[in-house]
């Protein structure tokens, strides 16, 4: 490859997560920051290994958690007492007790949505085009493969550098992939 | 008037279009006599091309035939479309009339009512009358004249006449049914005088024949006892059903119902004995009832008349007779009673029994001072002075000897009616000439060599007498549909050749009968239904001489019947009578007051008599199949009929009901049930011995609207002895135990705050005195006739899918297989203030409206039936199928029935649930009027709104009205102490209350035999 | 960790010696090997059912509810009982994907994927007979909230609402559920299809999954609110269907014990359900590695346990009908045991009460052949007991005059039976195309998944 156009990020493969778990930690150490580990299932410990923030999901749920539930209970009282009250087994307008069923069922839904959005907006999904898949080997990242990939877009990145740090890691393949 | 009752109406469009008239008018381009459009009779004519063209146009196009409303071209007198008009007319029954006012909208007759002013009706009414506006709009009713069967016209049928009735001479034979017209009186005169060899024969399959050949026996003369049991203590039924089988039973109903009213406990209600065979609907209102065979009632009436012949004078000729019921301990304590009520007691017997019976209970009746004050003997010119059964049996054998040239019939169907061994059919065949009038081309027209379409009583002009003889006019309210002829106008036709229209027979009569100037009077009979005032007279009677000797015969043969030899007993059936409603759903699908049966008769048998011949005397829950029996006379004659099993029936006894089993009369009557006439001889009509049952061993599928016939000790009906009552008067109200205390008196409480009603809004209520209600069910059909219910037929029915919205549920009590006890319950909606159907509805398609009402919104309705399930009372319906659809959109021409229907009255869909509104729509009309008039309130005043239910009923049981108003006869009801309401234990807060009812036995016999 | 300590292993949730590899290929080779005749076959008596249920839908439309055998008292009966008893069946899955979860129960990750996707074609199911009981199905979407030129709104007061509420919500979550889990095994599909269509549609589903540890970390967030979410949600679920009941006035419904009771009865289904399916399928596939009999017995306890909470609410109603003095309730019940119904009844008690007694002794528990049928018995006891619940109460209730007695039509049956037609025509489509088991979820609880594993000394290299 010829150094004129920027790379996406040099990759390493590692053996084990364990291995991956400590490079990880190096990396870090390293100062780096736009860098990220690539494995079959998730790896407990490797937020900390990664000095990852804890996710900002919880968040977003509970907003829409609240949504549903004020919305349920405006829908509900409105409608029934406001829009058009009617007669109803001589119970009054705004049957609270009655109302709690839809008010949870809604809470669940909003939030379930929250999280589920939520969740893909966090990890900017979905991306079909990811130039990691330019890589032949990443593919092992959804089977058996564990990788650590530092990015160019890293203000720290040098790809000498990167790949020196990674193999002194003990990474079992390098490689530097294209943007 | 006279024009007014001639509404402009169309007839089917389609039809229409086919006729000729119209084909002519289409080749004209302008019609010729468009000029003459004054003339009510050629403005109809226009109206009805017009809208035949225009059907046509819809039929030209292949899309769905387009129809057009066509506005009166000059609006009739009157009519303010919506508003419906009101006439006062008669309804015919067996020769008896009973005043009725019928509803009608822009001219299509849609309701009967009874008329307040007529006696025998007290704008009270029963089923058949209830039922008859469907008979009008039977499409199944003859359209035209027949000769031998082909097509003919009305035009050859009076040239015939004039040609064949030219020879005076012939041997003419006039049968017709029982009558009491002027006009037809003043025609069969006539008739008389112009044919000297002729004869008039009345042929009723079910008659008075008997009971006035009794007071023949008795007084000398063929009289008819009119009963007044309003002003009986005691009354004593011998196998008389009088509450239904009778011509007078709406009166009956109303006069029982009172002498049994009770508006405090110290207040002394009458009591009734019953003796009979079945379990009859006035059985099941007796506070004893003694179940003994239909052939051992001659020998009780005698056994008691014997009895008492030592305590009064008038019986000697019982005097020292003695048979197996004279130590029965009924007559010795029946006897104390009638002796404790001398003057104010009724003796009655079942109107088919022999002469001999009625005879002795007439001796019995005068005999304990009863003539004048609870009995009145009536001098009815229109019964024949010899009996008509044996005059019919004569003329029958007559003309199977061929001595009869021609029979005229006047209405009738004795080839289908007439007992078996007259065999009434080949003897018709023996004669040359037959003309048959009758509103369905039926078994006789079959066999007549001309059938004539007859008009039914809403279609033409007719007279006649009610029961006690007061004088009406048949007045008509339409057009006849199918061109059908009256009996007057027929019968004028046979005499004249002419064609003489029944309204100026009709006057010509009525000339004699009123005095002063005559349109004046002839106005106020229209405009009141009845010429007040007139009445057969009541003549005061004396024992004949001849009658001691009379009554040693009939002691004399009165026989002793085996006592494990079975009966027959052929009564007439509740609904179809003689058969002549066979062909009217409303009364096919109405179930049998006792049995709950639709759709079919069936051989009624008490538990023991079933065992005995091996068919289970329970049914299984749920199981419609029911066996078939096979009942031969002694003279061989047979029938195979479901059995059903009726506790409380008399052993070794079996009832059938008549009218069923009809051939290609209808599509509603064909095929429906089996015809028992066979089993009928021609003397002793009601019942023969020694028969023979077997079972067959197949089962038939018997459609029942009450699966479950026990109350399984429940408190929904409220009754008591009067002692207990007057001991404990608010006994009904803590029958069940209610948590919660809310005023004075147990009462639930409920989570929520009580609902504020506005106040400016009327609250509904009704209450139904159960002391009153009978259980006849004259309410499910008026609410039919009102809220346009569809007939569903015998199989949905039998799936329990009826779509009655008030039906009348009966309980047994007691021991079945002794003589249980029968509680009568009419259920309507009960418009709870908490109804648990609304809170269930997902989509608030019932709600309660300000003034109380639990409202169904059809059009909301999406059908989870959820709110059916959750009904306690299980008053909702729900069309399963497109119901009104099938009833109103099958047949030649669907526009026929469809003219029945109430336009106030929206119609339900399939899919949707349906149940008793309280008659809004009347309630609507009231608000609306009172506000116009007022100005201000919505509250009309009591009694302007009567439920359909309510104004039919002859007992008075319902009432209903404004809660608001504590004067309102509603609030008044509701206030007395046998005021209870059914399931108050669930909080509903019903607005539908019951009075309890309150038997009074006679302790001497308090255990019911 | 200190030496004086011995710890013992926990027997392995995954036999015989698989790694990373080995797992992925067992897994993602089903749906890429050559369809088995089986299937076919399968997929053929299916589809003809499911042709029959369409059918039957179609005549009822057409025709109307009467084509059923429902008649006045009784109005409901087949309907609602299948509606109850395939929503119940729906629960497992929920259940083992939510709740074990929560729980930390790491055998879940063997059959909490099939268990999902049975919910949700057990919940579909389900769906269909709310939707078309009623008598004018054109109208349906009444029920739901939506602006209107006649200004009318749904009745929130009606638990027949509550339901549409719950029952929707339930699906829609589940099945988010159960695609979140897909996420990554979709990738693994992606990265392994040779097709080029294949790899196309496995990619586009995999929304370009990439296991980046960033991805992971919101994915677990996710996953965790996600059965937070489902938990109480599934217990809502049978508790409201329950209030239909429970909320109404007609003895033998009105019964406050019926949330619990239905949900215990929901599990306990479920369970039999999820058993039916994996015996025959990890037969079929051979996955007894994955779901080993470990598994088996697991489920049967859970099932014992369910079956003796169903038993116990039984007798429990009729200790409150006794108690009650409500001459109404003590009726409907002496008549359910000994009325027209008993036989019904009876099914029901022998079928849950009686069958599951046999999970008490382990060798019956690890009994695959007896699991099987008994989890077949078990799923007909329970729709006798929604039979029993729905249609004995309405049968007979407050009113003598107005019992009357159902009995269903050739309509109600093979509607039913056409039912499962759809369920297994989506089930089969989901055993082929879609990796059975989540793939990622059994590599996490690999002993070698664990970075500890590698520390302790042992051999770096997995076997």
């Amino acid at each position: 490859m010829n150094s004129k156009d920027k790379p996406f990020g040099v990759l390493a493969e590692f053996a084990n997560p364990a291995d991956l778990m400590d490079a990880a930690s190096a990396v870090k150490k390293a100062g780096y920051k736009h860098f990220d580990t690539y494995s079959p299932f998730p790896i407990h410990g490797m937020d900390e290994a990664m000095g990852l923030k804890p996710s900002k999901l919880g968040w977003i749920v509970l907003g829409h958690g609240i949504v549903g539930l004020l919305g349920g209970v405006a829908l509900q009282s409105w409608t029934m007492s406001i829009a058009y009250p009617m007669h109803i087994s001589g119970k009054p307008f705004l049957n609270f007790p009655a109302f709690v069923p839809v008010a949870f069922a809604l809470v669940i839904l909003l939030a379930s949505f929250g999280a589920f959005m939520g969740m893909f907006y966090l990890n900017k999904l979905p991306r079909l085009n990811n130039p990691l898949f330019n890589s032949d080997r990443i593919s092992k990242a959804t089977d058996d493969g564990f990788f650590l990939c530092i990015e160019a877009s890293d203000p720290a990145f040098s790809e000498k550098r990167a790949e020196e740090l990674l193999k002194n890691l003990g990474a079992t393949h390098i490689e530097t992939i294209p943007a | 008037m006279g024009k007014e009752q001639q509404q402009t109406y169309w007839r089917s469009l389609n039809e229409l279009a086919q006729n000729e008239e119209y084909r002519k008018f289409v080749e004209r381009e302008f019609p010729e006599n468009a000029t003459e459009l004054t003339d009510g009779v050629s403005r109809r004519n226009f109206l009805q091309i017009m809208g035949a063209s225009i059907a046509l146009a819809g039929l030209a196009a292949c899309r769905k035939p387009v129809q057009k409303i066509l506005p009166y071209t000059r609006q009739p007198e009157h009519i303010v479309p919506g508003i419906p008009l009101y006439y006062a007319s008669a309804v015919p029954f067996r020769g008896n009339l009973s005043g009725v006012v019928v509803e009608t909208h822009e001219g299509r007759p849609t309701k009967i009512e009874g008329n307040d002013l007529h006696p025998g009706s007290n704008g009270k009414s029963n089923i058949r009358q209830q039922a008859a506006i469907l008979d009008l709009y039977d499409q199944d009713r003859s359209r035209k004249v027949l000769r031998n069967g082909s097509d003919s016209t009305w035009e050859d049928f009076t040239a015939f006449c004039r040609e064949h009735f030219a020879d005076t001479g012939r041997r003419v034979a006039f049968l017709s049914e029982a009558h009491s017209s002027p006009t037809l009186e003043r025609l069969r005169q006539s008739a008389l005088n112009r044919f000297p060899n002729a004869r008039w024969v009345t042929c009723e399959p079910f008659s008075e024949e008997s009971v006035l050949n009794g007071t023949a026996m008795a007084f000398g003369r063929r009289l008819r006892p009119s009963y007044h049991f309003d002003k009986a203590s005691v009354t004593l039924s011998l196998d008389d059903d009088f509450l239904q089988d009778s011509d007078n039973d709406v009166a009956h109903i109303g006069a029982f119902a009172q002498s049994r009213a009770l508006a405090s406990p110290d207040e002394e209600p009458s009591r009734l004995y019953a003796a009979e065979s079945t379990y009859s609907l006035t059985g099941s209102n007796a506070d004893h009832r003694l179940r003994i065979k239909s052939s051992e009632i001659p020998l009780f009436t005698f056994a008691l008349a014997a009895h008492l012949s030592g305590e009064v004078s008038g019986l000697e000729a019982y005097a020292g007779y003695r048979n197996t019921f004279s130590d029965h301990s009924w007559i010795s304590v029946l006897a104390e009673e009638l002796m404790r009520n001398r003057g104010s007691s009724i003796i009655t017997a079942g109107p088919e029994h022999d002469a001999p019976v009625h005879a002795t209970v007439a001796a019995i009746n005068h005999a304990l001072g009863n003539t004048g004050q609870t009995v009145e003997y009536l001098d009815v010119p229109y019964t024949a002075t010899a009996d008509q059964n044996e005059a019919f049996a004569g003329l029958v054998r007559e003309m199977g000897e061929g001595q009869i040239d021609t029979l005229v019939m006047i209405g009738t169907n004795p080839v289908y009616t007439a007992p078996a061994d007259l065999d009434f059919q080949t003897a018709l065949e023996q004669v040359p000439e037959s003309l048959h009038l009758s509103l369905h081309y039926d078994e006789t027209s079959r066999q007549s060599s001309w059938h004539v379409n007859r008009a039914h009583f809403l279609e033409t002009w007719g007279d006649g007498h009610s029961f006690t003889g007061v004088r009406s006019v048949i007045q008509p309210l339409i057009q006849p549909l199918f061109n059908g002829k009256s009996e007057t106008e027929f019968l004028n036709a046979v005499l004249s050749g002419e064609d003489a229209a029944g309204h100026q027979l009709v006057r010509e009569t009525w000339q004699e009968l009123l005095d002063g100037p005559f349109e004046r009077g002839w106005n106020e009979v229209l405009h009141d239904g009845l010429q007040r005032g007139s009445r057969y007279n009541a003549v005061s009677v004396s024992l004949a001489g001849s009658f001691s000797a009379e009554a040693a015969g009939f002691l004399e043969a009165a026989e002793e019947p085996g006592g494990d030899s079975v009966e027959l007993v052929v009564r007439p059936d509740p609904r179809m009578h003689d058969g002549r409603f066979a062909n009217n759903g409303w009364l096919q699908e109405l179930p049998d007051p006792m049995t709950k049966v639709t759709w079919d008769n069936v051989a009624l048998m008490s538990p023991n008599t079933a065992e005995r011949f091996g068919i289970p005397p329970t049914r299984r829950f749920g199981d419609p199949n029911q066996m078939v029996v096979r009942l031969r006379t002694a003279s061989g004659d047979e029938a195979e009929i479901a059995a059903w099993v009726l506790p409380g029936h008399a052993d070794n006894s079996i009832t059938l009901h008549a009218g069923y089993g009809r051939q290609k009369v209808g599509r509603v009557a064909d095929q429906v049930g089996v015809n028992v006439f066979p089993l009928r001889r021609s003397v002793s009509r009601l019942y023969c011995t020694a028969a023979d049952v077997s079972a067959t061993g197949r089962s038939y599928v018997i459609a029942c609207t009450q699966d479950h016939h026990s109350l399984e000790g429940r408190p929904h009906v409220q009754d008591a002895d009067l002692d207990h009552y007057r001991e404990n008067p608010t006994f009904a109200q803590d029958a069940v135990y209610v948590p919660g205390i809310y005023g004075d008196r147990e009462h639930p409480v409920s989570l929520f705050d009580d609902k504020q009603w506005p106040d400016h809004q009327p609250q509904w209520g009704m209450a139904i005195d159960l002391n009153a209600c009978i259980g006849c069910g004259v309410c499910t059909i008026a609410c039919q006739a009102e809220n346009n219910i569809p007939v569903i037929g015998k199989r949905e029915v039998r799936r329990g899918r009826e779509m009655h919205w008030i039906r009348t549920d009966r309980y047994f009590r007691g021991d079945e297989r002794g003589n249980p006890q029968v509680m009568h319950q009419p259920v309507p909606c009960m418009h709870c203030e908490n109804a648990p159907c609304e809170q269930v509805c997902p989509v608030a398609a019932t709600t309660h409206s300000d003034d109380g009402l639990n409202q169904m919104t059809y059009n909301r309705c999406i059908g989870t039936r959820y709110c059916a399930n959750n009904c306690p009372y299980k008053v909702r319906r729900f069309n399963f199928f497109n119901y009104s659809k099938e009833y109103l959109t099958t047949g030649d021409d669907p526009e026929i029935i469809q003219m029945a229907m109430n336009p106030d009255v929206t119609v339900r869909f399939r899919g949707v649930m349906e149940k008793c509104t309280y008659c809004v729509q009347r309630i609507s009309r009231a608000k609306i009027d009172t506000k116009n008039e007022t100005g201000d309130t919505v509250k009309p005043s009591d009694g302007t709104v009567k439920t359909a239910c309510q104004q039919a009923c002859p007992a008075n049981a319902i009432t209903f009205g404004d809660l608001t108003d504590e004067k309102s006869i509603v609030s008044i009801q509701k206030s007395k102490d046998r005021n209870y309401l059914m399931l108050e234990e669930l909080n509903v807060r019903p607005r539908t209350s019951y009075l309890a009812k309150i038997r009074n036995p006679n302790r001497q016999l308090s255990e019911p035999s | 960790m200190s030496q004086n300590t011995a710890t013992v292993p926990d027997d392995r949730l995954v036999k015989g010696n698989h790694d990373f590899a080995s797992i992925t290929k067992l897994i993602t080779d089903i749906p890429q090997e050559r369809t088995p005749l089986w299937w076919y076959i399968a997929f053929g008596i299916s589809n003809i059912l499911l042709a029959v249920m369409l059918a039957m839908v179609v005549w009822l439309i057409w025709n109307g509810i009467g084509v059923w055998g429902l008649n006045n008292p009784v109005g409901w009966a087949w309907d609602i009982t299948n509606f109850v008893w395939w929503v119940g069946i729906g629960h497992a899955g929920t259940l083992i994907s939510a709740i074990l979860f929560l729980f930390r129960q790491g055998w879940r990750t063997a059959i909490n994927r099939f268990a999902e996707a049975m919910t949700i074609f057990a919940v579909m199911c389900a769906g269909l007979f709310p939707a078309i009981h009623v008598g004018r199905i054109w109208t349906i979407y009444w029920i739901f909230p939506l602006p209107n030129s006649m200004q009318l709104w749904p009745n929130f007061n009606s638990p027949l609402l509550w339901d549409v509420f719950a029952v929707f919500t339930y699906l829609t979550v589940s099945t988010l559920f159960w695609y979140v889990g897909l996420v990554p095994d979709l990738a693994t599909m992606r990265d392994r299809v040779k097709g080029k269509i294949s790899k196309l549609i496995y990619g586009t589903f995999a929304l370009g999954w990439t296991g980046g540890n960033r991805q992971w970390q919101n994915y677990e967030k996710a996953y965790m609110i996600l059965a937070g979410l489902a938990t109480p949600l599934v217990l809502s679920v049978h508790t409201i269907v329950s209030f239909d009941f429970a909320v109404s006035i007609i003895p033998g419904w009105h019964t406050t014990i019926f949330p619990p009771y239905f949900v215990a009865g929901a599990i306990f289904s479920g369970f039999a359900m999820v058993l039916t399916l994996m015996i025959v399928s990890r037969k079929l596939y051979g996955l007894e590695d994955i779901m080993t009999v470990d598994h088996i017995e697991k489920m049967n306890i859970i099932i014992l346990v369910t079956g003796i909470m169903v038993g116990f609410a039984y007798s429990m109603e009729f200790f409150i009908a006794w108690y009650s003095a409500f001459e109404y309730e003590k009726f409907i019940f002496v008549n359910r045991a000994m009325g027209p119904y008993a036989w019904a009844y009876w099914t029901m008690i022998t079928c849950n009460v009686v069958a599951p007694q046999f999970f008490w002794v382990k060798k019956f528990r690890r009994n695959i052949t007896l699991t099987f049928i008994l989890s077949i018995v078990i799923n007909i006891g329970m729709w006798f007991e929604r039979f029993v619940i729905v249609v004995s109460s309405l049968a007979t209730d407050y009113l003598p005059s107005s019992w009357g007695y159902f009995t269903p039509t050739y309509v109600d049956i093979l509607t039913y039976v056409g039912t499962f037609g759809l369920f297994l025509t989506f089930f089969l489509l989901f055993l082929r195309f879609l990796p059975m088991v989540a793939i990622a979820e059994i590599k996490g609880v690999l002993p070698q998944a664990n970075p500890a594993y590698y520390r302790n000394g042992q051999s770096t290299k997995t076997q």
